[in-house]
């Protein structure tokens, strides 16, 4: 029987996605646009708590702010159950305290980021300005992985494909959403997961004792976790890195968008590409690895490159780096903290 | 004045006339609902966006508003396709269904001379539009005379699932299962599905528009006598009532005057009245003074 | 006369942007009196918290500055060294307060920082649409509470008689209540005294009403404070 559509909304995906990844308990704080997210979850441990086994029902914390939240997750996970964390903006900062914890352990942390504008405050609304804090927020060097969600059914993948990374290369994971997609109600068709990978507590309760430490005191005996940690990541980023490209086999400009952007672009590529010159978007669906070899790829056969986003080039550091060197004209059109229809990703690109 | 045979649209979003870039886009409707806080502007969006769903449409929705609970704009996106849609929000408007006059400023930039506008014509002037076609309903008069004026939405979700022909008895369900709570008894689910049917059948006004009387009352309302002054400013009252429970002589109800939120505001019976300054000590929003007349 | 509001408030900004039937609202007229009957209108420095609090970040003729969920209270106490010659208020939730918050307060508390804080318990997180809070008592319904507020997760969180064990003796800790607005004015002054007269911490939580999250009409928002105001005892705090 095949699978019905349903209407639900991004924050909702998510809650689903966190379900079906197999995740036992989220800790959560209010802040908006991720708190549908804390609330869908609550709902349904309640409605599980009547059934379930102690070992399999749904858990959850209202904390007292963002960071106990983070800590919480790292508690969890320790003991060798699936949990997570949704936050947004402010709430986002202070997760990077027990992030830069679960990067240095290589801990399976995983997050869901609805983002907002920036920076304090700023809008409850929508941006695509936290991907700094995702990859690079904490005080080491980012070795955590980052997706960003274009889509209400995206959402829902991404979480599931940030607990099987996180538990299987064990490196934090960050979904982005932005406040757009949590609120969007759309009608979508889910694609359950093939394969989930196991838990298994970190302290391993074995006889011999787990001992964990993440302070050292020489320079040496840290640079060798340090290098461990980055070998590990070097050999695992391709299997990890994704993308998708739209409308690039015939392509002489090249856009590169993510998230919801990149969904307003495909829209506006559509519309360019009833005209003579023709327009490819390469999306990123992870930010951090960043899938380079097919960018460098169809970047090759391109002179200019629109990097589109709702941020001051927070995207276009991490794309003109892996692009450095490449004869190619890169032209930004960045709006922090506001989103692009597609009407004006084709007027901007019109105007250039 | 001309009548409207059935919907606005000719058939289902098939054949919307609005756009005329490719074929596909004749296969989607983009509608604007602009309103404050509080109206239920997103759960009228949410019910006839969830009803299309059910027809199987693609559909999206999206909300847009502030921080505040109430008291400012609150625009919801309606997409409703016969294909995949990328992207919920759009930068013109087929229909846009205002509904209160505040709102207008934050969706003028949606509306073009070719989007359709239906309107509130007991609270929003006729004369604020230069669109082609322009559809007035009298809302919230019809919802404050017929029920109350908190069953606004409900009689706007009957113009609409008119408007964009769904199924009328599919919307109301959908209305049900998301209102449920609010209908405390029978009698008021059935008079709420009464409310949905004047708005489903009402005959939309495409000229000798209703008068946008159900608006705050400018400046202060001053009442006399008894030897005090009484002054109520309705567009700072919000209804909120705490005047009325905390006098401690009963001299204060609800009256036909209409407030910031076009809902009635409180009058005075100066003979109740002791100027003791109990409701003015307790307003939230510095709509009330009393005070004794100086004897000269 | 004008009857009607303080003479702090801002007229430019009304009608403000608090919910019908806020407590808030009730509050801050309060405190506006307070500022009034002292004069202290041009002399003041108001920091406001994230959170329905933030909708008053011009409410009144004050230099105000909205700060960081949770941070109000370390942002006035620097204020306050870098004036000591102004008086620092401090106005937040019962989130901001006792959730994120509550560190720096026990902190500034337990320094006798100067500063004035003013807590608004309404026994939920209004702004983003009524989960519960520290102050929400057992059984209570919330957005995260859909059964009531279980034991696990505590029951009402008394602030001021926490601070009081922690604060320094001669810091002013006290509760009040929006069902006594003349009762309130008058520990909100007193609270402003024992900044400029005794160079000492003050602290007052406000029990509020949220018509709106509570899904209660004027009366029935009233009557639910009449029922914390049996757990949550008003008065100062000794």
């Amino acid at each position: 029987m095949p699978d019905k559509k349903i209407f639900i909304t991004g924050n909702e995906a998510a809650v689903l996605g966190a379900i079906d990844a197999g995740a036992q308990v989220m800790f959560g704080y209010p802040i908006t646009p991720a708190t549908e997210i804390l609330q869908g979850w609550v709902a349904k441990a309640e409605l599980s708590s009547a059934k379930a086994e102690v070992n399999t029902k749904l858990q959850y914390l209202q904390t007292e702010d963002e960071i106990a939240a983070g800590f919480g997750v790292l508690g969890v996970v320790l003991g060798g159950k699936k949990a997570f964390t949704a936050s947004a903006g402010p709430g986002h900062i202070l997760l990077q305290d027990s992030l830069a914890m679960a990067e240095n352990l290589r801990l399976p942390f995983v997050g869901i980021m609805m983002q907002r504008g920036g920076p304090s405050t700023g809008t409850v609304n929508f941006s695509q300005q936290e991907v700094n804090l995702a990859a690079f927020g904490g005080n080491g060097d980012g070795l955590r992985i980052v997706y960003s969600a274009s889509s209400v059914s995206e959402l829902y993948e991404l979480v599931i494909q940030a607990f099987n990374d996180a538990w299987q290369y064990r490196f934090p994971a960050i979904v982005l959403g932005d406040g757009y997609l949590g609120k969007t109600r759309s009608t979508v068709l889910l694609k359950k997961p093939n394969q989930l990978i196991s838990i298994y507590p970190i302290l391993e309760e074995k006889t011999d004792a787990t001992h964990l430490r993440n302070c050292y005191s020489s320079e040496e005996s840290f640079g060798t976790v340090l290098k461990k940690n980055i070998a590990d990541w070097n050999k695992n980023k391709s299997a990890i890195a994704k993308s998708e490209t739209f409308q690039t086999e015939e392509a002489e400009i090249l856009i590169v968008a993510h998230g919801l952007v990149a969904s307003a672009a495909k829209e506006a590529i559509v519309k360019l590409n009833l005209e003579k010159i023709k327009f490819g978007l390469f999306r990123p669906i992870t930010l951090n690895p960043l899938d380079s070899t097919p960018l460098k790829e169809v970047a090759t056969k391109i002179k200019k490159i629109f990097i589109i986003e709702s941020s001051l080039n927070q995207l276009s550091r991490i794309v003109k780096y892996e692009l450095a060197g490449l004869p190619v004209e890169f032209i930004e059109i960045a709006k922090p903290a506001e989103g692009f229809t597609p009407e004006e990703i084709r007027k901007a690109i019109n105007d250039q | 004045m001309a009548e409207t045979e059935g919907s606005i649209i000719d058939s289902s979003p098939r054949q919307s006339e609005a756009q005329n870039d490719t074929n596909m886009e004749l296969a989607t409707i983009k509608i604007i609902l602009a309103g404050e806080g509080g109206q239920g502007t997103q759960t009228t969006a949410k019910i006839l966006s969830a009803t299309a769903a059910e027809e199987g449409f693609e559909v999206a929705y999206i909300p847009s508003f502030g921080v505040e609970q109430r008291g400012s704009p609150s625009i919801a996106f309606l997409t409703i396709s016969s294909n995949e849609i990328r992207y919920p929000r759009f930068d013109k408007a087929d229909f846009a269904v205002i509904l209160q006059e505040r709102a207008i400023p934050s969706v003028a930039k949606y509306v073009t001379p070719e989007t359709i506008i239906i309107f509130d014509s007991s609270t929003v002037s006729s004369k604020t539009f230069r669109a082609k076609k322009v559809f007035g309903i009298p809302a919230t008069k019809l919802a404050s005379e017929n029920l109350t004026p908190k069953s606004f939405n409900v009689l706007v979700i009957g113009v609409l699932s008119q408007l964009l022909n769904l199924p009328a008895e599919k919307t109301w369900q959908m209305t049900v299962q998301t209102l449920g709570k609010k209908f405390k008894t029978e009698e008021i689910k059935e008079k709420n599905h009464q409310i949905f049917l004047l708005g489903k059948d009402f005959k939309l006004e495409e000229d000798n528009f209703t008068e946008p009387t159900f608006v705050p009352q400018q400046g202060a309302i001053e009442t006399k006598g008894e030897g005090k002054r009484a002054i109520i400013i309705p567009d700072h009252c919000k209804s909120c009532g705490i005047c009325i429970v905390k006098c401690p002589f009963g001299a204060l109800s609800f009256g036909k005057k209409l407030g910031l939120f076009s809902m009635p505001i409180p009058e005075i019976d100066l003979k109740k009245c002791t100027a003791c300054d109990i409701c003015s000590r307790f307003c939230p929003d510095g709509a009330i003074s009393i005070e004794k007349e100086k004897l000269d | 006369m004008d009857n009607f509001s303080p003479q702090s408030w801002n007229k430019n900004s009304k009608p403000h942007l608090f919910c019908p039937g806020c407590g808030h609202a009730i509050a801050l007229k309060q405190l506006g009196y307070a500022l009034d009957e002292l004069g202290i209108q041009q002399n003041t420095a108001l920091g406001i918290d994230i959170g329905c609090s933030l909708l008053a970040w011009d409410f009144f003729n004050v230099d105000t500055v909205q700060t960081h969920h949770g941070r109000t209270t370390p942002i006035m106490v620097g204020y306050k060294i870098a004036k000591p010659q102004r008086i620092a208020l401090a106005y937040m939730g019962d989130g901001g307060a006792y959730a994120i918050g509550l560190q720096s307060i026990i902190h500034a508390a337990f320094r006798n920082n100067p500063v004035t804080v003013i807590v608004i318990n309404n026994e939920n997180y209004g702004m983003t649409g009524g989960q519960l809070s520290p102050t929400t008592e057992t059984g209570v319904k919330t957005t995260t509470s859909p059964s009531g507020k279980d034991t696990k997760f505590g029951p009402g969180f008394k602030g001021p008689e926490l601070l009081r064990q922690a604060a320094n003796e001669k810091a002013f800790i006290a509760r009040a209540s929006v069902s006594n607005p003349v009762q309130l004015k008058n520990l909100l002054i007193k609270a402003i005294k024992n900044q400029t007269e005794n160079n000492s911490f003050s602290f007052v939580e406000v029990l509020s009403i949220c018509p709106i999250n509570w899904k209660t009409d004027a009366d029935q928002s009233f009557q639910r404070l009449k029922e914390m105001e049996k757990y949550y005892p008003i008065g100062e705090i000794k």
